[in-house]
């Protein structure tokens, strides 16, 4: 197998006395869908946030494409930020922008796209999610649903090599989720390597091809969607995906 | 009523007397402008490195220097900042505007620090992560969307403190600049005439206050109309 996209080995952060990663180490290949499962305040975001340095981990490595990038300096630090997409439970669109200037002001200012070739991208990007009549509309004139899909399309206008999605669909009503997996699915099926957080035992049996339960700073348990959810092996997991919702 | 025309005549028509107030107005309007736009400069500075520091830890040397400043300027009355300047610090510079700008604008800046690093610190986290996770640097992450939400927050703050620049420009009579309030107190010491001077300086100020408000109120509205609800940043 080729070298993986990302590799994490002994990740550890600990804020003040709280230490919420204790030593975590995976791969992820490139085209993989890895779900991440566990119950509150195990450490998922804070890991999720550590494979793109938002958070700077205590001790531990994470390479991206071969490049150490833990201890990259800041100008490479945001190159790297600049391949990998982040979608967060709370959208984060940026209010003051329209939709279109959300989704080119990245391309326009990070890649440095002429204006008319980031607008081009955005509207192709749009479509294909189907919200390409809101480019001029504000952020607070959308549903939940609406903004997450922009949120995700903003991502990708970065052509990212790596999706990182913290619990995507919790913000949202019920009847808006299904919009928001449909686009994640469809991401999937063309191949984008993906990191979810995700309460949607649904999506994760369905599209995922590994699952991680990550418990107490740990990875307690991994394995195919089917092992995880077929044949759990620890009491914790069990525990666990008894709790959740099927 | 004759009386009145005849006053009236007295304090603004005889040897252009009027010309105090449209030249004096000219010096408040220059003071004031400038000095709101170095203060908008000294305070987006200020109050970047005095949130980037509390956030994370930046600039430490920085954050010291901008803390005393903040604490000097806030501490001391303008007209003694005023007089410091001209006497002292900048005795040798003729242009007393100059001066004064100077004066006001380190003065305001402190103030529009302030304002400035409420509205920053009002923002919602999110944004500024969701601005980095797409490969912003910091400082683009500040200047293209964290400033621009924090000035919208606290558009109606920083307003005010324009408001209270402009009045408190009346003081630049103690290094000798004559403003309004200057050219109206030099009409009423050559006329005797109390009533129509300071009350027609007092009417101009009440003018330039009021259209002031009255533009501001048009920006607010033109930005909620385009964008965001700042009260309601779940975007
Ligand atoms: N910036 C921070 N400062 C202090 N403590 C933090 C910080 N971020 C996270 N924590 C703590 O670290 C622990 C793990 O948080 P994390 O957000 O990674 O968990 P999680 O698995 O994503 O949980 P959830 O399902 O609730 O989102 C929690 O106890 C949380 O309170
Ligand atoms: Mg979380």
């Amino acid at each position: 197998m080729q070298d993986a996209l990302l590799k994490i080995w002994g990740l550890k952060k600990r804020y003040g006395s709280l230490e919420v990663l204790k030593g975590v180490s995976t791969d992820i290949h490139s085209g993989e869908v890895v779900v991440m499962i566990g119950p509150s305040g195990g450490g998922k975001s804070t890991f999720l946030r550590c494979m793109n340095l938002l958070e700077t981990p205590d001790e531990g490595l994470v390479y991206f494409d071969g490049v150490d990038i833990v201890s990259a300096d800041e100008a490479q630090k945001n190159r790297i930020r600049s391949e990998m997409g982040m979608v967060f439970q709370h959208f984060n669109l940026f209010p003051h922008l329209s939709i279109l200037d959300n989704i080119t002001l990245a391309p326009r200012l990070v890649r440095k796209l002429k204006p008319e070739a980031a607008e081009k991208k955005a509207m192709e990007l749009l479509d294909r999610v189907g919200l390409a009549d809101k480019a001029k509309a504000y952020p607070q004139q959308l549903s939940g649903g609406q903004k997450q899909r922009i949120a995700i399309v903003r991502s990708l206008a970065m052509e990212p090599k790596v999706m990182l999605f913290d619990e995507p669909t919790s913000a949202l009503d019920p009847e808006m989720v299904g919009e928001v997996l449909d686009v994640m699915k469809d991401l999937a099926k063309n191949g984008m390597t993906m990191v979810v957080v995700t309460h949607e035992m649904r999506f994760a049996r369905e599209v995922s091809s590994r699952v991680l339960f990550l418990e107490g700073g740990r990875i307690a348990e991994e394995g195919t969607p089917a092992e995880i959810f077929g044949s759990p092996k620890s009491d914790r997991l069990r525990l666990f995906l008894g709790k959740v919702s099927m | 009523m004759s009386a009145f025309l005849e006053d009236f005549a007295l304090c603004f028509v005889k040897n252009g007397r009027w010309q105090y107030l449209v030249n004096g107005l000219g010096v408040t309007l220059e003071v004031a402008l400038a000095a709101i736009a170095m203060g908008l400069v000294v305070g987006f500075l200020v109050a970047v490195v005095r949130s980037s520091h509390d956030k994370y830890g930046h600039f430490p040397v920085l954050n010291f220097l901008a803390k005393t400043y903040l604490t000097v300027i806030r501490g001391t009355p303008m007209v003694v900042q005023l007089l410091i300047t001209y006497y002292i610090i900048l005795r040798s510079v003729d242009s007393k505007i100059a001066i004064a700008i100077l004066a006001f604008g380190l003065n305001s800046g402190a103030y529009q620090a302030e304002i400035i690093r409420a509205g920053i610190v009002s923002v919602d986290p999110g944004q500024m992560e969701a601005a980095r996770a797409l490969g912003l640097s910091y400082w683009r992450a500040m200047t293209r969307i964290i400033l621009p939400q924090a000035v919208r927050n606290v558009l109606p703050a920083l307003g005010n403190e324009f408001i209270v620049l402009m009045k408190d420009t009346s003081i630049v009579g103690y290094i000798a600049l004559i403003d309004l309030a200057k050219g109206g107190d030099i009409i009423r010491s050559q006329t005797y005439s109390v009533y129509l001077p300071y009350l027609t300086v007092a009417g101009v100020y009440l003018v330039l206050v009021m259209t002031f408000t009255a533009l501001l109120g048009r920006l607010e509205r033109h930005l909620r109309a385009t964008g965001a609800d700042p009260v309601h940043n779940d975007s």
